[in-house]
């Protein structure tokens, strides 16, 4: 139908239309909708505010640190004898994993070996993560874990003695590295066996060897400071959230120290030119350097606990979906008794009697919020199940496994995914409030707990501490939503008709 | 129909059911179990006045037992079946069961308790009988708490006794270092043996003290120690036996008491008989939350009706201002009104219950800044006295009047629940309109000569009722979460407000209580939107 | 010939049919390309024309996206705009140009004076309304009646598409059941029938305000083949009964051969032919219709295999067959190559409608010889003998 066009190059005909003239050629089905989502400002200021706040939740313990990043020790007559480096050895072994993590994952992705997709290379680099990431939350806890008193003395041997907790860190990464090396990010089973293990060495040796002391004396800097024995180079924001003041309470938002009531005698003194940006919360603590510390917990609560959510949502949800029958029936009214609930009065009961941390918190959010998940690939599954290529994959003979996972999953796994993007907000939105409500993780820099203290029993409202936490909040959900929205656009197709 | 709405009514039960199952089983979950969390609520007080409180309040729920017989027995008190003899009911609406039996002290074959006579006891019959009554069943209650703190001291002095003979009897001991009676039927003879050796060993060392041997003197002084120990123990013993047995035989008689006044019952009988004394109907019996010392069903019949108020007042306005705005969107598709109310109302969805409800408070609310609301509360102090309506009073002073003060409180607790389900409901309203628009029967009430703007009422808009409808399922149980954060932001005293304070307190039945009203409500609304989903839509039947 | 001799003296005596109802003359649609906005516009329908006399029934065929159903549409106005824009071109109801009508003018024309049935009867019926009440409305609309009135004309116009036919046969002596039962078949919801019944309900609602013309858009495409040939022979009877025009679109050219008068082929937003039926179905003359023809299976086809529509217009020498080749009267068509074209009279507009011989109109190239004839909109008052 050349001619047509030569004769009226800006009109086709109908029957040229439906032939698929003047259709430009298809993209994969990813690529083209994240052009499409990539086409919208809401979507891309969202990528923006998430590629912000990733940066400060690794970067925070660097920029926001109480630790000075290097002390001169002056000796008598001026000069410098010696120096240390606090802020490097108190850095955590998360901290040491997600800076080693940005430094070594990004080039890997970007510029790893060419034998290798860029997806196939992503893959890697998130399996990596995620057994860094297992590793270095299983190994602390379970050393702490171990060491308790009432456990028995071969574990308390291991955790405590002179080993100093490496034979458990070793226990445990490997057992985390076999897992990683059996799910088949790439082909080649060696190249998978040699990047656990390595992962493996590293992590595991980090968990034990990084520092982190929880007590720390910050005042003994500034005291030593003002009476001139160290010289010290502080972080851009010399505060921690954890370094709180009595004597700094609500200070407002640019106060200078020495300008504060009770702070006086510091006037002169390099302490007493700090200015809290941002102000101080309740206790004393900087709100700025709460802030930073704080995106960490919102970034990974979102992850994680949509993570799991999905995770389990779609297994049982593709259970549901392809046997049917009383399998079904028996798994929804697992599904109905979610639904009959006001989901956030679970997670207040669950959240109130469970004991306080993060990994309990992104546990029980992604316990109590996997059935929309399950609902749809359950509904997914059903409608596939009696499609044709399903039905031939069956009388081919394939193992279950390969039906449910490789033939029916990437076909049906669409809206979970475009609704996870909502479940990523949602749950920065439940982690918030139940900080809200008393009920967020112990001895961790939240946004919602700042909010909290906002309207605090005495009455006062307590405006930086609603503004900053609240802005913060409510950018990082509403770019979750925004990246949803503009994603469940550029693939649901009825939507996108619609649209036109 | 009917039928349909039996069975759904029917298939409710197992799901509640289900849902306080799985928080009985979460509350169990909490480290040390249910048993730990309430303990801990239990009071503060020297050790044994918190062993005491601890060993009541086992008796009390029964945490003594495994999690899932516990939850049986919520379930049988919540059941409005019940098996045994029937309660009375006070003229207040309270409820009296009959006093329960009190167990047999333990190892009476070692420390034989006193042989009870019978109680011979005649209630009064006239007006004294009442206050008699409430005495003699406070006075059970009362016997019996201290009889079974005093079990709890006699299993410390055992624990004690085992821990100073050693072997064997202390390898008896549980986890937590507790002794259970009935493993240590041979006690006594255990430890005069042990007492009976160390004296032995005492005198064998007590001959060579003089020989001024460092070593054999410390071992002397030891020897000595334990003799004393033994003995110590032993007196704790005997002295926590003869306590336990006196506070038993009180307490039984007490107990014979006020059972027989119960039976004599100066009230009536509560519930209604299907085999007399076996089963019996009776309404439910949620139990009494501790932590504020009254009836769970009397806090939640307060509690309820404050949460469905503002619901309710929250769940039609979001409707009325989403749905037409979504209509209006979805005809003048691609128009700035439509990207407006996009945007906005992504942005308010967004925005979560918890910030709406800080900022309001603190800007609207707080006197620091605007101060046109209230910060607190349901009424204002002085709603006792109001009118019902507004109105002048003779000095021509303006009253606001009753309901406009609700009004005035609840204003901000309604709009932070209203907003949030806006983008979701005018979101599916524009894309069921748009789907509709382009539907053929649309074609067909066009090709009829319908004007545009009846299509669109008449024949668009009455399809994209039915998702709508389905909405439904999603947004109320969001706002019903989202009022427990309203609550407590604007301290109202709701079911929010409720929970939050039984979580506190680790007040397991007001917690189960609430939960499980809540879901009822919750599943009630569900079926609302079924029957109205069958009522908008006649191709769904449930013949 | 014969027939054509009748129907050129029918048009001379000006007394059976004297002037066709509805008129369409060189309309042009066109579309915006929804999925791809930077791609050219659609055109599709391209200059079409064709005429509908009283009581005769056109049929419209031409395969998918060929604009038979925008020509429909765009006489009703129910093109939906945006994404559709009519470009140029006249429909003339009995006279009055109906794309110059204010949409309130064309409401009491929809339905009233030009109806129209679809394709999808399972869809085309409101689902949430009684069939009573989507009959009600056409009839209130339209006509001053009583709502008792209208029932009464509701029941009347169901009773003619035959939908009581089963009443009628249970209630055969109770006479009271069955006016109960008739009046009570109009409180029942649309998914309870089945695609015959309610494509004779929407027939029915089509019918109820006696238009003078019906667009039937593939009216039996959706149905089982004992349920088309019931509803054509409806059709057929209504027809004779009221004096409809009929424009039947289908790509159903066994349809065409049992219904039509006449037959208007499509293709590409142009007539390539336009002749009464037994005319075209004895000689086809454009090599697409000739292709067309050629690729019906059939009986009496001796050949191993059917001749596609594309071995018939691919071959220049196809082109030629027409008479008056020599003269450069080539048939239209698109995909032939430029070597075979005769010289354009302006490469702008290329296409022009030839009346090849009395009574049969070509899709021709518009040679200078061809343009300065003119190009009439085709008129053929046809009516098969019943």
């Amino acid at each position: 139908m050349s001619d047509i066009n030569q004769e009226t190059p800006n009109m086709i005909s109908g029957i040229d239309a439906m032939r698929g003239v003047g259709q430009t050629r298809a993209k994969g089905f990813w690529a083209d909708a994240w052009g499409r989502v990539l086409k919208r400002n809401g979507a891309r200021f969202g990528l923006l505010w998430i590629g912000l706040i990733a940066f400060f939740a690794i970067f925070a313990p660097l920029i926001a640190n109480s630790h000075p990043w290097m002390i001169e020790q002056i000796g008598a007559n001026g000069e410098v004898t010696s120096r240390s480096w606090p802020l490097l050895a108190n850095l955590t072994a998360t901290d040491w994993l997600l800076l080693l993590g940005v430094f070594v994952g990004a080039p890997w992705i970007l510029l790893g070996p060419r034998s290798l997709t860029r997806s196939q290379r992503t893959g890697m680099f998130v399996v990596a993560a995620i057994q860094a990431g297992v590793i270095v939350v299983l190994v602390p806890t379970l050393i702490e874990w171990s060491s308790e008193s009432s456990r028995a003395p071969w574990l308390k041997e291991m955790a405590r003695g002179n080993n100093g907790g490496w034979p458990i860190a070793a226990v445990i990464s490997l057992g985390v590295a076999c897992v990683a090396a059996w799910i088949p990010s790439i082909d080649s089973l060696w190249t998978r066996v040699a990047s656990a293990l390595a992962v493996a060495a590293i992590s595991g040796s980090i968990s034990v060897t990084a520092g982190g002391a929880t007590l720390i004396n910050f005042e003994r800097y500034m005291d030593n400071e003002a009476a001139g024995k160290i010289r010290c180079v502080w972080a851009p924001i010399p505060w921690s959230p954890l370094y709180t003041r009595s004597d700094m309470v609500a200070a407002p938002p640019g106060a200078m120290v020495e300008e504060l009531p009770n702070l006086e005698s510091w006037k002169g003194t390099p302490f007493g030119k700090r200015i809290s940006i941002m102000g101080t919360d309740a206790l004393g603590g900087d709100v700025l350097a709460q802030m930073l510390w704080a995106c960490r917990l919102s970034i990974s609560i979102g992850l994680v606990s949509t993570g799991l959510s999905v995770l389990i949502g779609v297994t049982i949800g593709a259970i549901m979906g392809y046997f049917g029958g009383w399998i079904d029936l028996l798994l929804f009214r697992i599904v109905e008794i979610f639904m009959a609930v006001p989901v956030l009065f679970l997670l207040i009961v669950a959240a109130g009697v469970l004991p306080r941390n993060t990994y309990m918190m992104m546990a029980i959010i992604g316990m109590f919020s996997w059935t929309g998940a399950a609902r749809f690939t359950r509904a997914e599954f059903m409608k596939l199940r009696k499609q044709e290529f399903v039905q031939a994959a069956q009388a081919v003979g394939l193992p279950l496994r390969a039906i449910l996972f490789r033939h029916m999953l990437p076909n049906g796994v669409t809206p979970v995914l475009v609704d996870a993007s909502f479940s990523i907000a949602a749950a920065i939105s439940i982690e918030a409030t139940l900080s809200y409500l008393g009920l967020g993780p112990d001895g961790q820099a939240s946004w919602g707990k700042l909010l909290s203290s906002a309207t605090a029993s005495t009455g006062t409202f307590v405006w930086w501490l609603a503004v900053f936490p609240g802005l913060a909040i409510f950018l990082s959900v509403l770019s979750y939503n925004m990246l949803g929205e503009a994603l469940r656009d550029a693939i649901d197709p009825k939507l996108r008709k619609a649209a036109h | 129909m009917v039928t349909y709405l039996v069975r759904r009514s029917l298939l409710m039960i197992p799901t509640l059911l289900g849902i306080t199952l799985m928080v009985f089983m979460l509350l169990a979950l909490a480290p040390g179990g249910i048993g730990a969390s309430m303990q801990a609520a239990g009071g503060q007080g020297n050790t044994t006045g918190i062993a005491q409180q601890q060993a009541y309040l086992e008796d009390r729920y029964g945490l003594s037992e495994p999690v899932i017989v516990q939850y049986a027995k919520w379930l049988s008190s919540i059941s409005p079946i019940k098996f045994g003899t029937r309660d009375l009911r006070m003229a207040s609406g309270e409820r009296v069961s009959v006093p329960r039996p009190i167990p047999a002290p333990s190892l009476p074959q070692v420390f034989a308790p006193p042989a009870m006579p019978a109680v011979v006891f005649t209630p009064s019959a006239d007006e004294s009988q009442i206050a008699e009554f409430k005495a003699l069943q406070r006075d059970a209650e009362g016997a019996r708490r201290t009889y079974v703190g005093s079990v709890r001291l006699f299993r410390d002095a055992l624990a004690d006794v085992a821990r100073a003979v050693g072997a064997p009897l202390v390898g008896r001991l549980d986890g937590k270092g507790g002794a259970k009676a009935n493993e240590f039927g041979d006690v006594l003879t255990v430890l005069d043996a042990a007492q009976a050796q160390a004296v032995k060993d005492a005198a064998s060392t007590t001959g060579a003290v003089n020989m001024a041997d460092a070593k054999n003197n410390s071992d002397a002084s030891a020897a000595t120690s334990r003799v004393e120990q033994l003995a110590r123990a032993r007196v704790k013993l005997f002295d926590a036996a003869k306590s336990m047995d006196t506070k038993w035989a009180l307490a039984e008689e007490t107990r014979q008491r006020a059972t027989i006044a119960f039976m004599a019952g100066p009230y009536p009988k509560s519930g209604f008989p299907v085999i007399p004394n076996v089963v019996s109907l009776d309404t439910s019996d949620f139990g009494v939350a501790f932590s504020k010392n009254r009836p769970v069903w009397d806090l939640i019949i307060e509690a309820l009706p404050v949460t469905l108020l503002i619901n309710l007042i929250a769940f039609p306005i979001s409707y009325f201002i989403a749905v037409p705005t979504g209509v209006i969107a979805s005809v003048r598709r691609g128009s700035w009104f439509d990207t407006l109310t996009g945007v906005l109302y992504l942005s308010l969805y967004s925005i979560p219950t918890v910030l709406a409800g800080v900022f309001a408070i603190g800007f609207l609310a707080n006197n620091q800044y605007l101060g046109l609301f209230p910060v607190s509360g349901m009424h204002d102090t002085t709603a006792d006295t109001m009118a019902f309506l507004p109105s002048t009073n003779d000095a021509g002073v303006y009253k606001c009047g009753w309901l406009l003060d609700v009004v005035w409180h609840i204003a901000l607790p309604v709009l932070c629940l209203t907003y949030g389900s806006f983008a979701i409901l005018s979101k599916q309203t524009r894309a069921s309109m748009l789907d509709n628009l382009s539907a053929d029967y649309v074609r067909t009430a066009k090709a009829k000569g319908v004007a545009r703007n009846d299509v669109v009422v008449r024949h668009v808009f009455r399809n994209s009722l039915l998702p709508l409808i389905t909405m439904f399922v999603g947004i109320f149980p969001a706002m019903l979460g989202g009022s427990v954060v309203v609550e407590r932001i604007f301290s109202v005293p709701g079911m929010g407000s409720l929970v939050l304070d039984a979580i506190s307190n680790n007040d397991r039945d007001l917690i189960l209580a609430d939960v499980l009203m809540i879901a009822a409500v919750n599943v009630f609304a569900l079926l609302l939107a079924d029957i109205l989903y069958a009522v908008a839509d006649p191709r769904v039947s449930y013949e | 010939m014969a027939d054509i001799h009748a129907s050129l003296q029918a048009r001379a005596d000006g007394k059976v049919l004297t002037k066709p109802v509805l008129e369409v003359a060189d309309l042009a649609v066109s579309f915006d390309n929804a999925s791809n906005p930077g791609a050219p516009r659609i055109q599709a329908v391209a200059g079409v024309s064709m005429s509908v006399f009283p009581q005769q029934t056109l049929a419209v065929v031409g395969e998918s996206g060929c604009g038979k159903s925008v020509t429909a549409l765009s006489t009703m106005q129910l093109v939906p705009s945006p994404p559709g824009r009519v470009d140029r071109g006249t429909i003339l109801l009995e006279g009055t140009d109906l794309l110059s009508l204010s949409e309130q003018q064309m409401l009491s024309v929809r339905g009233g004076r030009v109806a129209m049935i679809f394709q999808e009867p399972m869809t085309s019926l409101n689902p949430v309304y009684t069939i009573g009440d989507q009959i009600l409305e056409a009839i209130l609309l339209h006509q001053k009646v009583t709502v008792e009135e209208a029932i009464e004309r509701a029941i009347d116009s169901l009773e003619t598409v035959g939908i009581y036919n089963r009443l009628k046969e249970r209630f055969k002596s109770d006479a009271m059941a069955l006016k109960r039962g008739k009046s009570e078949l109009l409180d029942e919801y649309p998914h309870r029938f089945s695609g015959g019944m309610r494509q004779r309900v929407m027939i029915a609602m089509a019918l109820v305000c006696q238009p003078t013309v019906l667009l039937a858009d593939e009216p039996t495409t959706a149905l089982d083949v004992t349920i088309q040939a019931q509803i054509l022979e409806l059709l057929r009877d209504l027809q004779r009964s009221r004096g409809m025009a009929i424009m039947l679109i289908t790509h159903n050219l066994g349809v065409v051969a049992e219904n039509a008068d006449v037959v208007c082929v499509m293709y590409g937003g142009r007539v390539v032919e336009y002749a009464q039926v037994f005319e075209l179905f004895d000689r086809p003359m454009h090599p697409y219709t000739r292709g067309l023809f050629s690729s019906i299976p059939g009986l009496q086809h001796r050949l191993r295999r059917l001749t596609t529509v594309e071995e018939v217009t691919g071959n220049p020498a196809e082109f030629r067959k027409l008479p008056g080749a020599e003269r450069g009267v080539i048939p239209w068509w698109p995909g032939l190559p430029k070597e075979a074209r005769p010289p354009l009279e302006s490469e702008r507009e290329p296409y022009c409608l030839h009346e090849i011989e009395p009574g049969r109109w070509i899709g021709c190239w518009r040679t200078p010889e061809l343009a300065t004839q003119g190009s009439r909109r085709p008129e053929l008052a046809y009516r098969r003998d019943s």
